[in-house]
C-alpha cells in the first residue's frame, strides 16, 4: 500500500522534473558571438564614416582621340610605365603616306623649276650689255624666279602639313603614368571624341575618393585625419592593425548625387555626397588596386570639442 | 488526523485514479496549449534568434522584424558615424520566389550579410564553409530549406519521394543562379520559407527590382556601452529606430526588437485567441472533472466526516484534512500531467514541427492553476461536510 504511494509520488515527481528540465533548455537563445571575421572597429569618438574608392592620384586620364581612323599598331600594354610622349597607339596612315610621297615628289620637282628659272635669271641679270636683253624680259626672268622660289615654298608648307597630320595619327603619352587600360585592338575603329582607347593614371601613389552623407557634411573640415580599411582583408590581417593612414587632399567643392553600384538605368536620386580625397603612400607587401572600395573614418573629434 | 485523511484519499483506488486524471489531463493540457502557443509565438521573431547582434537599427516606421522598411546604404555611414559605435554591418532581410530545377517555384527569406565580415552569419553549418559565399553565385540554405526545396519524384513503388538539395545544387532567384555552397541549422521561421543566405553584395543582384537594399543594421556597441544605452544615442543622432535583440518576451523592454514583434503577432492575429480559447477549456475541464470527482468521493466518505465529526473533531479539523487531501491530489496530478507534456515535448521538439517551448513561467502559471483547482474542489467540499449533521451517523 504505502510503496504504491511512494510510486505514484515519485512518478508525479518524476515528472515535474523532467518538465522543468525542459524549460531549461528551450528558452534559452544562442549567445551572441563575434562575427567570423574582425569588422573595422572604431576606437575612439568623433568619427565620420565614409566609403571610399582608391583611384590614381590625379585622377585617371581618359586619352582620347583626336582623329577617327583604323587601328594599325598598339605599342603599349596594360601595366606598362611610359613616359611622357611615348606613343600608345598609331592609326592606319597608309592615304596620308601615299600623299606625303607625292607631296615629296612635288617639292623636289619644285625645287628644279625653282633652281632652273633662277639660273635664267641670274644669268640674263649678269648680262653687261644693255642692249642685248630688254628691261621687261629682265623683269619677267626675275619674277618667274622669284614665283618658282614661291611654288617651292607652298610644296614644302604641304609637305609639313602632311607630316604633322601623319604625327597626329600617332597617340602619345601626355605624361608620365601606368597604362591602366587599354580598349582598342589592331584593326579596330576609332572614333574621334569616342570612348577613350586607353586610359593612364599615377598609381605609384593612390587617392581615394570618400563619400560623405550630406547629413555628416556639416561636420566635415579642411584637413583632417582618417584611416581607411580595405574591404577584403578582414580575412587576411589576422588581427593585425590592418588600417591605412590617409592623408587629407581636399573636399570637392561641389556635392553630387551618390553613385549607386547597380547601374540600373532608371535610378533615381536617393541622396546627395560630399566627395573627399584623401591620399595615401601604397603600402608595402600589400596587394592594392584602383577601383577597390575602402570604409573610411574620418576623425572629426577635435573640430567638435571645438564646437 | 492527517494520515487518516490520505487513507482514505488513496485507499479507493477508482476514485482516485478519476482525481488524478481529471487534473493531470487539465494540467497537461494546459502546459501543452501553451507550449506550443508560445512555440508558434516565438517563430514570430525567428530572425532575431538566427541572426544574432547586440543591436538592429532599422527604418522609424518598422514596427516588428518581419517587415523591413529598406533604408539608404549611406545611413550605414551615418549609424558608424554615431559615438559608441564599435561597428555596424549592413543586412538584407526579403521574402523571394526562388525557382528550382524541376520548375516549382518556393517563397525563401533571403538574407544578405556582409561579405567583408560575415556579421550576423548563421552559427551552426552542417556543411560547407562560410568563406565559399565569397564565390560567385553561392547560396547558404537551412536544412529545412534544403528539404522543402528539394526534388520531388515518384519512386518505384509509386509514393512520392523528395531528395533534400545538397551543396552544388542549383536553384534560381529572378533569374540569376543560385548556387548552394553549405546547408546551416537555423530555427524555423512563422513567415517566409526557409532562411537562404547570401552576400548583401549579392542580394541587391538578386532582389532586382529594389532600390533600397538596406532592411536592418547590424551594430555592435563599444566596450563600456549597453546597447540600449547605444540605442539611444543612434536614435539621437540619426533619427533611426534602434533595438536591443533580446528576446526575453516577458521584459518590458521597449527596445527589444523581439518582445515588440511578439506583441505585435498578438494584438495583430487571431492566435491568441485560439489557443487561449484551448487553454481556458483546459481549466474549465480540470474543475469541472476534478471538482465533481472530489465532490462525489467526499460524498461517499461523508459519513466517515459525520464520524470524526460526532467524535467531537472541530470544522477546523476538517476543513484541514480536506484541503491535505484536495493537495495531494492537485501535487500528484500535476506531476502527472507536466510529465506528459513534457514527454509529448521532447517528441515535438525531436521532430522540429509543431514548434514547442516551456517557458518556466507556464510551467509555474499551470503549478498555480492546478492548486486552485484543488483548491475549489476542497471549497465546495468543506461546505458540504460543514452542512451534514454530527447525528446522521447514527440515523444510517
Amino acid at each position: 500500500m504505502f510503496k504504491k504511494r511512494i510510486l505514484l509520488f515519485a512518478l508525479a515527481l518524476a515528472g515535474a522534473g523532467a518538465a522543468w528540465q525542459l524549460t531549461r533548455g528551450t528558452a534559452n537563445e544562442a549567445p551572441i558571438k563575434p562575427p567570423p571575421y574582425e569588422p573595422a572597429t572604431r576606437d575612439k569618438d568623433g568619427l565620420i564614416a565614409a566609403a571610399g574608392l582608391i583611384e590614381a592620384v590625379a585622377e585617371n586620364t581618359q586619352l582620347g582621340s583626336p582623329t577617327s581612323g583604323t587601328v594599325a599598331k598598339v605599342h603599349v600594354k596594360v601595366w606598362d610605365k611610359v613616359k611622357a610622349g611615348a606613343p600608345l597607339i598609331t592609326l592606319d596612315e597608309r592615304d596620308l603616306q601615299a600623299q606625303f610621297q607625292v607631296q615629296k615628289a612635288a617639292v623636289s620637282a619644285a625645287e628644279a623649276a625653282s633652281e632652273r628659272a633662277d639660273d635664267a635669271a641670274r644669268r640674263w641679270t649678269g648680262i653687261k650689255d644693255s642692249g642685248a636683253v630688254s628691261a621687261a624680259d629682265l623683269l619677267s626672268y626675275q619674277v618667274a624666279a622669284k614665283e618658282a622660289k614661291a611654288k617651292l615654298a607652298l610644296a614644302k608648307a604641304q609637305l609639313d602639313q602632311t607630316s604633322v597630320m601623319l604625327d597626329r595619327l600617332v597617340l602619345r603619352s601626355p605624361i608620365d603614368a601606368t597604362v591602366l587600360q587599354v580598349g582598342v585592338r589592331v584593326g579596330e575603329f576609332v572614333a574621334a571624341g569616342a570612348k577613350a582607347p586607353v586610359i593612364l593614371g599615377d598609381i605609384s601613389r593612390l587617392q581615394i575618393r570618400c563619400d560623405v552623407d550630406e547629413q555628416l557634411a556639416t561636420r566635415m573640415r579642411d584637413g583632417l585625419p582618417a584611416k581607411g580599411y580595405l574591404k577584403g582583408e578582414s580575412s587576411l590581417a589576422g588581427g593585425a592593425d590592418r588600417s591605412i593612414a590617409l592623408k587629407f587632399v581636399h573636399i570637392e567643392p561641389f556635392v553630387i548625387p551618390k553613385a549607386s553600384l547597380t547601374g540600373a538605368s532608371v535610378e533615381r536620386v536617393d541622396t546627395r555626397v560630399l566627395q573627399v580625397i584623401y591620399q595615401f603612400e601604397r603600402p608595402a607587401g600589400r596587394a592594392m588596386f584602383v577601383g577597390q572600395q575602402m570604409d573610411v573614418y574620418i576623425d572629426a573629434s577635435q573640430n567638435a570639442s571645438g564646437k | 488526523m492527517y494520515r487518516l485523511a490520505l487513507n482514505m484519499l488513496f485507499g479507493d483506488r477508482a476514485k482516485l485514479a478519476m482525481l488524478l486524471c481529471g487534473l493531470a489531463f487539465s494540467a497537461l493540457l494546459m502546459a501543452q496549449q501553451s507550449s506550443v502557443f508560445f512555440g508558434i509565438m516565438s517563430w514570430t521573431y525567428t530572425p532575431m534568434v538566427n541572426i544574432r547582434a547586440q543591436v538592429w537599427v532599422s527604418d522609424p516606421m518598422v514596427e516588428q522584424v518581419n517587415d523591413a522598411k529598406p533604408l539608404r546604404d549611406t545611413d550605414l555611414g551615418r549609424v558608424r558615424s554615431v559615438d559608441g559605435v564599435a561597428w555596424a554591418a549592413p543586412l538584407h532581410t526579403s521574402f523571394v520566389q526562388a525557382r528550382m530545377q524541376d520548375g516549382n517555384f518556393k517563397l525563401i527569406t533571403l538574407v544578405g550579410i556582409d561579405a567583408d565580415t560575415f556579421a550576423g552569419a548563421p552559427a551552426v553549418l552542417t556543411q560547407g564553409r562560410i568563406e565559399d559565399l565569397r564565390l560567385p553565385d553561392t547560396v547558404i540554405v537551412d536544412e529545412w530549406g534544403a528539404q522543402l526545396m528539394g526534388r520531388t519524384e515518384i519512386g518505384r513503388d509509386g509514393k512520392p519521394k523528395t531528395t533534400p538539395l545538397k551543396v552544388g545544387d542549383t536553384f534560381e532567384v529572378n533569374d540569376i543562379q543560385a548556387r548552394i555552397v553549405g546547408i546551416c541549422k537555423v530555427r524555423r521561421a512563422f513567415t517566409g520559407g526557409p532562411f537562404v543566405y547570401t552576400t548583401y553584395d549579392r542580394a541587391k543582384a538578386y532582389t532586382l527590382g529594389a532600390r533600397r537594399t538596406l532592411s536592418f543594421m547590424l551594430v555592435e556597441p563599444q566596450k563600456g556601452i549597453t546597447p540600449a544605452e547605444l540605442c539611444g544615442r543612434i536614435e539621437r543622432e540619426t533619427g533611426l529606430k534602434a533595438w536591443t535583440s533580446d528576446t526575453v518576451i516577458w521584459s518590458w523592454g521597449e527596445r527589444s526588437l523581439a518582445r515588440n514583434t511578439f506583441w505585435w503577432f498578438w494584438t495583430n492575429t487571431g492566435i491568441p485567441f485560439s489557443f487561449g480559447t484551448a487553454v481556458l477549456l483546459g481549466l474549465f475541464v480540470g474543475i469541472a472533472i476534478s471538482g465533481q470527482t472530489f465532490y462525489s468521493f467526499i460524498l461517499e466518505n461523508l459519513k466517515y466526516f459525520a464520524a470524526i465529526k460526532a467524535m467531537g473533531a472541530g470544522m477546523g479539523v476538517i476543513a484541514r484534512m480536506l484541503f491535505v487531501q484536495a493537495f495531494t491530489a492537485g501535487l500528484i496530478g500535476f506531476g502527472l500531467g507536466a510529465g506528459m507534456a513534457q514527454a509529448i515535448g521532447r517528441a515535438m521538439i525531436e521532430k522540429g514541427m509543431p514548434p514547442f517551448v516551456m517557458f518556466p513561467q507556464i510551467l509555474w502559471a499551470t503549478f498555480a492553476l492546478v492548486l486552485g483547482i484543488s483548491f475549489v474542489s476542497a471549497v465546495i467540499g468543506i461546505i458540504k461536510v460543514s452542512r451534514v449533521d454530527a447525528a446522521s451517523v447514527f440515523r444510517g
